[in-house]
């Protein structure tokens, strides 16, 4: 049953609720849908889940384009309604032709409301009674299907048995949790069944897989290996090497730059004041030229010439509906745009998908094609996302927690090689300029250099900093950080992490707890602007790890995204938009070169621009 | 002969009325450009949840309640207290820009015709969110278009009508520390920082909303009972009827 069905305008305003099912909605559904959803451009996706104290809802949505009206359905997750999408298009139908812009009250429609819900339910009852009988011709189907997936499970099973050694049920896990993805029937493959017999040709997917596992396992490997070597180094002697001469000229002064260094670093070339950081420099940003039609034109000449002529007619005309037949070439075209900006294929499927949700059914103005009403309607919708929805003055909350006397944490978290430990320097550089103290911990306790890196770093910028050398547990390093730094007042505490891929379980365990012992009043996810489809998967993957394994109520999840080498992309900036877009948290810094300077904010207007040209 | 008289007469009269239309059209439309520089469009700003929606529903009729808009609502009205008024009342455009953070850019393209600027602000859940409504406010007070338009600014106190709401007063102080606080975390940095193009307030004292340059006044009002004549009264001062 029908938890509530909710019609209102996009200005804010309800205009009817059911009076029968009257049970008052616990916790505030519809504002969680609005500002977690529909507002991040997820209003293609089919339904929201949202879970309060006490009740689990679903919620299924329409669109009205034109007249500005929203449509609502709330059921309870356990309850699978099939009619509320029938019933919402229904109710869309009838509601339009009662509604009128100036009316607020519309008391009549609970009776029609009440019929069509009837019919609903009386539909899909006939629906569920028919699919039962073709039930029983169905599951033979399915089971060929079933059996693919098992075999599958088996092939990659026995693969796996040969290879690790602890980390068999991990990576099962993994690779279930990969096909149970990409099929849609979702069965489990926990049985170890041989169906020998059924030999369907190998899909593409299993390759991927295959390379994916044997991936794995080398790192996992690897891991071990160099944790095992690196007591063993110190034990050995290393012969020194001797430089080889090929002819007899004479032999070459040493080619050895390196500063002499003692142990503790005092000697190191102190950082002179580089001067201002990249972040405090006004953007000069060109002023807004018209979006280039040109390229439109010249791109597909014979589609367009056919469509033209009568494309003109309906533009100076400007009464056509717009279906999603006419949206979908403009947003194909559009998608492929994004596409070879290097915005994830995902991403850009569902920003089409929602742009083209906003925009069935609306009437086109006069004088406009249809492929300038996307466009407008993407780039707006690009600017929401990138839009921040929470503060980045870093500057202002870094006051506040002085005025309280803690210090501001920030953690650095991503996979490996994005430039944490960089970009951990530039952002104190920034800082300092700032006059605020700062202060390092050095937590990523597992990569050679790491320690020193940093320790090289803190002397350039004259900065404490607060390190327990290797094969320590990082969640108490940083824990005795934090308390250092309170004691001699440092105003932020910076905290370098180790870089770990998204998929391997027990290091993003130890990152949880880093996060849950400590609550850190930032987190910044470390991403470089490079990446491709991968981003959206490290991102999503993090989020729901740090969610999974958080040990309070409110999970703290990625508070803000730092772009790292920015400078390597000319105009493909698309992995910005992609991380934004899954993960909710704006980008914070944007790291464009190595020295210290080279560190900006992100530049909405321009970066919207870019993508769209 | 006399066809070619006619003819005459006829194109005489044709240029006559062409230079009859072209001088109306001309007249039209310098009254049009006279006309816009006086605009009546009163623009409603503030967090997302202060009650700027049931505010902008204020013209009697009884609505369902609201919730967070995704678009800005617009439209013209005429004032309560006025709709006894004898005579030719002019209706004032009134916009409810939505609050949402994601949806901030939309209040640059209304404050271009703004008269005036009233920012509500929930007293009722004050404190929890002080910061983010003095940041949003000290954004909208250092916009441009705000300073060099002088565009009054009325802060609302809405949901007074419950019992935990807090003063005015306290919360016209609550929002000047604020402000304060925001002014040296920002002005220590260039202005290029934060996109904020002016500064506030006079540097060496503690701000208060005297210092700027538009004029900034403290009301209360209540947009469930329908309490809104310190609105009415502000828009009366501000836009000419």
């Amino acid at each position: 049953m029908l938890e509530q069905l909710l019609i209102f305008t996009r200005g804010g305003l309800i205009l009817w609720t059911c009076k029968e099912l009257g049970n008052a909605l616990k916790g505030s559904p519809i504002d969680a849908l609005i500002r977690s959803c529909l507002l991040e451009e997820h209003s293609g996706d089919y339904y929201f889940n949202y879970d309060a104290a006490g009740a689990s809802y679903t919620l299924k949505w329409t669109f009205h384009n034109d007249l500005g009206l929203i449509f609502v359905a709330i059921y309870q997750r356990i309850l699978h309604l099939l009619y509320v999408d029938d019933l919402l298009f229904m109710v869309k139908r009838e509601f339009s032709e009662l509604y009128h812009p100036k009316r607020t009250y519309y008391e009549d429609f609970g009776d029609i409301f009440r019929q069509l819900q009837k019919e609903a339910e009386a539909r899909a009852e006939e629906m569920r009674k028919s699919k039962q009988q073709t039930k029983p011709v169905e599951s033979l189907t399915k089971k060929e299907g079933q059996s693919a997936n098992k075999k599958k499970g088996v092939l990659l099973a026995g693969k796996e048995k040969v290879s690790s050694k602890d980390n068999a049920s991990e990576g099962n896990h993994i690779n279930g949790h990969k096909l149970e993805n990409r099929n849609s029937n979702g069965h489990e493959l926990g049985t170890k069944t041989t169906h020998a017999d059924v030999k369907k040709s190998v899909p593409e997917s299993e390759a991927f897989d295959v390379n994916k596992l044997q991936t794995l396992r080398f790192k996992v490997g690897k891991k071990t290996e160099t944790v095992s070597k690196a007591p063993k180094v110190e034990q050995t002697k290393k012969t020194t090497k001797k430089n080889r001469v090929w002819d007899d000229s004479p032999s070459e002064s040493k080619l050895d730059f390196t500063d002499p260094m003692d142990g503790k670093g005092t000697e190191a070339v102190v950082m002179a004041d580089q001067g201002e950081s990249m972040m405090d420099r006004e953007e000069i940003v060109s002023s807004d030229s018209e979006i280039d039609n040109n390229e439109d034109e010249s791109g597909k000449p014979d589609n367009k010439k056919r469509g033209w002529f009568s494309s003109m007619f309906q533009s100076i005309v400007g009464k056509t509906v717009l279906e999603k037949s006419d949206l979908e070439p403009a947003l194909k075209a559009l998608k492929d745009r994004l596409m070879t900006k290097n915005v994830a294929e995902e991403i850009a499927g569902k920003l089409c998908e929602s742009v083209a949700a906003s925009l069935e059914g609306k009437k086109l103005g006069s004088f406009t094609r249809i492929s300038l009403t996307v466009q407008a309607a993407m780039e707006e919708a690009l600017l929401r996302i990138l839009t921040p929805k929470r503060s980045v003055d870093i500057l202002r909350e870094v006051h506040a927690a002085k005025e309280q006397g803690k210090p501001y944490v920030v953690v650095f978290v991503g996979v490996n090689g994005v430039g944490k430990s960089t970009n951990l320097a530039k952002v104190a550089y920034w800082l300092l300029q700032h006059n605020i103290s700062v202060m390092m911990a050095a937590c990523d306790t597992f990569r050679s250099g790491a320690v020193e890196q940093l320790r090289t770093h803190a002397c350039r910028l004259q900065i404490p900093i607060f390190e327990k050398g290797y094969e320590k547990d990082p969640a108490v390093v940083a824990k005795e950080a934090i308390q250092e730094a309170s004691r001699n007042h440092s105003d932020v505490v910076l905290v370098d992490t180790a870089g770990r891929m998204q998929d391997n379980e027990p290091l993003m365990r130890a990152l949880s707890k880093l996060i849950n012992l400590n609550n850190p009043d930032l987190v910044l996810f470390v991403g470089e602007a490079l990446v491709g489809n991968d981003a959206v998967d490290q991102l999503s993957k993090f989020n729901q790890k740090l969610a999974d394994l958080s040990t309070s109520s409110s999970a703290t999840l990625i508070d803000g995204i730092l772009l790292t080498k920015f400078d390597t992309i000319d105009d493909k900036v698309g992995a910005a938009l992609s991380m934004v877009y899954i993960s909710g948290a704006p980008v914070m810094f944007v790291g464009c070169g190595q020295s210290y300077t080279d560190l900006k904010k992100l530049n909405v207007k321009s970066i919207v621009k870019t993508l769209l040209k | 002969m006399e066809q070619w008289l006619n003819q005459v007469f006829i194109t005489q009269e044709v240029y006559v009325a062409l230079a009859v239309l072209f001088f109306t059209s001309v007249l039209f439309l310098l009254f049009r450009l006279f006309r816009r520089t006086k605009s009546n469009t009163i623009v409603l700003a503030g967090l997302s949840g202060s009650g700027k929606t049931v505010l902008f529903y204020q013209d009697g009729s009884s609505h369902q309640g609201t919730v967070t808009s995704m678009d800005p609502n617009e439209g013209s009205f005429v004032l309560h207290s006025e709709t006894s008024k004898k005579g030719k009342i002019k209706p004032v455009h009134v916009v409810d820009v939505p609050g949402h953070s994601r949806l901030r850019p939309k209040l640059d393209e209304f404050l271009s015709q703004a008269a005036g600027l009233v920012f509500v602000v929930d007293a009722l859940d004050f404190l929890p969110n002080c910061r983010a409504a003095a940041e949003y406010l000290y954004d909208i007070l250092t916009k441009a278009s705000v300073v060099n338009k002088r565009i009054p600014v009325l802060i609302l106190c809405n949901k007074t009508d419950k019992v935990t709401a807090h003063s005015k007063d306290f919360i016209r102080k609550q929002l000047e520390k604020e402000i304060d606080k925001l002014r040296t975390s920002r002005n220590a940095v260039s202005e290029a920082d934060i996109s904020n193009e002016f500064t506030l307030g006079v540097s060496g004292q503690s701000f208060m909303f005297s210092h700027c340059v538009n004029k900034v006044t403290v009301g209360e009002s209540s947009g469930m009972t329908g309490e809104i004549s310190q609105v009415e009264q502000f828009i009366r001062e501000h836009v000419k009827s």
